[in-house]
């Protein structure tokens, strides 16, 4: 009998399911695709037979568990209560465990992301050949059809001219000069330091300008997402030793990406080996918290108290949740009501607000062509509110947005939240 | 297995991204809703129009396959699992609601729609299609004319068969026929539209259907009912029906039940109750008001501890979020779930809570009652472990003994989810033999060569 390690971690949420297919209505893909091994039904009993003994780690079976966002929609809906998600990941992990990562993934995450240097230098390499890249608009790039792998006529952001940990500074102080109220370490995460420098210095001045010191770690490394979501948990619990490592003086770790804050609280969900190592894990996922769950129930800011930027005077604001967001960390209410109680600032809902965008991280990589019809529902629900700006706060979400609101030729912008306040 | 020629003919007719015959995916399609069955076809195909179908069935009878029409796989009497092999033939790809005529109250579908989209779409035009299998999230239309599906609407409003006025039907040799029509009347000879619902995919494959509406009632309101006996439950539906009250549902839950409500979802429901009875009154708002306070009135006449009337939606809507996870109360708390779906005439309900009390006893397990009392369809359910083998067959003996009791009450072995597999060796407990016989001789008129979901129904 084979070593089934990452599989028997999560049988007990695999028998969960009762097969009612209420999943189905819920996925996003199955709404796409139509068939039973998009979904979660059909995910969770090819896991179980492989428990089972009937069924082996085939490239197959490892696209049928790739094809999946890990929204946690159907998680939130199902009335058995499975966590699918974690059955995924932790196929995911158990065909890591058997078959290896594949050579691009290995590459990309242990050479590459795993190490915050070479991360660093091989965007910037990127970076240096993205003049080749036409221009859409502004300073939006368009990906061209010889980089199908990245998506076909696919819009990025361009990266900036200097990323984030290149201006950033190791401490600051409150800006009233006085003793600060608590001491936050800034985990910035990828997207934001190579494509939104300037969302992170945003936050930092937030902060500063409300009597909270500030310190940006230089031995941060990346929140490990894409590694352990993948089922590369190796990669992922380095990943969270040297996060850990790096924020241990603070009395929290704060983040403008939902990806990344649910990432560094989940560390203790999917990566410890040893009981030191969860109960360290725990730890720390205490003190992780989302920008938008620390101003509004940490810092207790009050939303009408915030200054509207000029430049949003009288527009009209819709919020997308991502899934990072409402459904790792339950973080709705927040940002609705600073949008709400922002003065100046005309608030609609959007219908589905808590629908996937389609990006769902290297998802979108491999299966660019769902995920542009998932993102064309979302475009639906944000026409339907006839907003200027989408707002959210997840630089993945953004970019997926950015990116579908261009191809449908719609008018808003996209914004992360804390580029709307003073 | 299939010869290669025949997937490359279902390639040609379908194109390739819609036939699907790895291991992984005929895995996948093996199973619907049940826990005991399990069969993996040969292939899958997703037809998206009509002729497809057609050309699907010809090349199957021709070479005579098996053929399992399925389509969202939520049925709970394995009427869609595979069981000879062969062809599952899914129509989630034919998806589309065609027209909704709000003049006629109709509306046409294609068998792929989910119910829960139609009743979505319907919702802008003040419309609504009544019956409400609770599988309404991944039902398919197809399947719920096939099962002639019912659900808690049916007290007040009638099941499936009541709102079918037409289908489309391909025939297993490929023939594309019309049943019925878009009228409410119509007697023009046999009424072969019928045969069709409840045929549990054994006769044709439905294409098309011709849907009959009602509009969405202006008013509603909740009235919670708290018993000391579930038996004087039981006897609290009959009883407002007499005094002339139709209330647009009566849903049951016994204490089992209500307890394991209590525990995923805490809403304070009265957890020393033996049973509760749901009611929800609908119409225009003077008659909602009215039908409350009479039920609220007859209720109490007979025996309820208690009768409380949601003030608001919201208090409403967390009794029917109750109510809906009563299914999954059951099912989380067991390897192995026995849900019957017998129906009694409504005077016998008592009679029949009685006796699955009584067996729960005798057997020694957990026989639970919960269901759509209103119409006399309850759904007892027996909590086992297929790997117990004591246990099992004690539950074995139970179920036997509870659709035996059903029977003799005047009642049927199956009210909403269909014979399948699950209640063949029940059949004949119902059925004379002629009758059998004689439905028979109606399966080989239809499918001669016997390809059409094939070992359903009857051993």
């Amino acid at each position: 009998m084979k070593d089934l390690k990452e599989l028997k971690k999560i049988e007990q949420y695999a028998d969960q399911c009762m097969k009612c297919g209420f999943c189905s209505f819920f996925c996003p893909v199955y709404q796409e695709e139509k068939t039973e091994t998009s979904v979660a039904r059909g995910k969770n009993y090819l896991v179980k037979e492989i428990l089972k003994g009937n069924q082996e780690f085939t490239k197959e079976l490892g696209n049928i568990i790739g094809l999946c966002l890990l929204c946690k929609r159907c998680v939130a809906m199902c009335p058995a209560k499975t966590q699918i998600d974690r059955v995924v990941v932790g196929a995911r992990a158990q065909m890591v465990n058997e078959k290896g990562l594949g050579a691009i993934k290995n590459f990309a995450f242990r050479k590459v992301m795993a190490n915050r240097k070479a991360f660093g230098n091989y965007v910037k390499l990127a970076k240096s050949f993205q003049w080749l890249l036409p221009k859409t608009e502004g300073n939006i790039r368009h990906l061209p059809d010889f980089l199908k792998a990245l998506g076909q006529g696919r819009n990025i952001p361009a990266l900036a001219d200097k990323f984030l940990r290149e201006i950033v500074k190791p401490v600051y102080k409150p800006q009233n000069g006085e003793k600060p109220k608590m001491k936050v370490g800034y985990f910035m995460g990828c997207a934001t330091d190579f494509m939104y420098p300037e969302l992170g210095l945003k936050f930092i001045d937030f902060l500063t300008k409300r009597g909270i010191e500030v310190v940006v770690p230089e031995s941060q490394s990346c929140c490990g997402a894409a590694m352990y979501f993948s089922g590369d948990f190796e990669t992922g619990r380095l990943q969270a030793e040297k996060n850990i490592e790096a924020f241990k003086d603070v009395d929290y770790i704060v983040t403008a990406c939902g990806t990344c804050s649910s990432t560094l609280k989940d560390y203790q969900k999917y990566l410890p080996e040893t009981e030191d190592q969860k109960k360290r894990f725990e730890e720390f996922e205490k003190k992780v918290k989302d920008s938008m769950e620390f101003i509004v129930d940490i810092m207790k800011v009050k939303p009408e108290e915030l200054t509207l930027k000029k430049e949003f005077e009288g527009k009209t604001a819709t919020w997308h949740d991502p899934c990072h967001l409402v459904r790792y960390q339950n973080i709705k209410d927040q940002p609705r009501a600073i949008l709400k109680g922002l003065k100046g600032l005309k608030y609609v809902e959007m219908p589905n607000a808590d629908l996937c965008c389609g990006m769902g991280g290297s998802f979108s990589v491999y299966h660019y062509d769902i995920t542009k019809k998932i993102a064309g529902k979302k475009m639906d629900g944000i026409k339907a509110t006839g907003a200027d700006i989408v707002v959210t706060a997840c630089p993945g979400c953004m970019v997926n947005l950015t990116d579908n609101v261009l191809q449908n030729k719609m008018p808003q912008k996209v914004y992360h939240l804390l580029e709307l306040v003073e | 297995m299939l010869k290669e020629s025949v997937v490359a003919e279902l390639q040609k007719i379908v194109g390739k991204e819609n036939v699907l015959t790895s291991p992984e995916a005929l895995k996948a399609y093996s199973y619907d809703g049940t826990t005991s069955w399990v069969h993996e076809p040969d292939v899958v195909v997703f037809p998206t129009i009509t002729q497809q179908v057609s050309d699907i069935m010809k090349l199957a009878n021709a070479e005579k396959i098996p053929v399992t029409p399925r389509g969202g796989g939520t049925n709970v009497s394995g009427g869609s699992i595979p069981i000879m092999g062969g062809i599952v033939l899914c129509t989630t790809k034919m998806n589309k609601i065609l027209k909704v005529d709000k003049e006629n109250l109709t509306a046409t579908v294609e068998p792929g729609v989910v119910l829960q989209d139609l009743t979505i779409r319907l919702m802008k035009e003040g419309l609504f299609f009544p019956p409400d299998p609770q599988s309404f999230l991944g039902a398919t239309l197809g399947g719920i004319i096939a099962e002639n599906a019912g659900g808690p609407a049916c007290v007040k409003y009638g099941v499936t068969k009541q709102y079918i006025l037409g289908v489309e039907v391909v025939l297993p040799n490929g023939d594309i026929i019309h049943l019925g029509g878009r009228t409410l009347k119509n007697v023009v000879g046999y009424d072969l539209l019928h045969i069709f619902i409840s045929s549990e995919g054994t006769l044709g494959v439905i294409t098309k259907a011709e849907l009959k509406l009602n509009p969405i009632p202006p008013a509603k309101k909740t009235i919670m009912v708290v018993y000391d006996d579930v038996a004087k439950a039981g006897e609290s539906v009959f009883r407002v029906l007499e005094n002339g009250v139709i209330p647009g549902k009566i849903e049951l839950m016994d204490n089992w039940v209500i307890n394991r409500i209590e525990e995923m979802m805490p809403m304070g429901l009265p957890k020393d109750a033996d049973a509760l009875l749901l009611f929800e009154t609908d119409g225009i708002p003077e008659a909602v008001e009215k039908e409350t306070e009479k039920i609220v009135e007859i209720v109490k006449k007979y025996g309820a501890v208690d009768a409380r009337v949601a003030k608001d939606q919201a208090e409403a809507d967390k009794y029917w979020m109750g109510r809906k996870a009563g299914f999954a109360a059951v099912f989380g708390k067991a390897k192995t779930v026995f849900a019957e779906d017998v129906t009694v005439p409504r005077g016998q309900i008592p009679a029949l809570i009685n006796k699955c009390k009584e067996l729960g006893k005798k057997y020694n397990i957990e026989v639970v009652v919960l269901g759509h009392a209103g119409d006399g369809n309850l759904h007892p359910a027996i909590l086992t472990d297929i790997n117990n083998k004591d246990h099992y067959d004690r539950a074995v003996k139970a179920m036997d003994e509870i659709i035996e009791g059903a029977v003799e009450l005047g009642g049927v072995l199956s009210g909403e989810h269909g014979i399948g597999l699950e209640k063949q060796r029940f059949l004949k407990r119902q059925l004379e033999p002629v009758v059998i016989e004689m439905m028979k001789k109606v399966k080989a008129l239809f499918d001669p060569n016997n390809i059409m979901n094939p070992g359903k129904i009857w051993e």
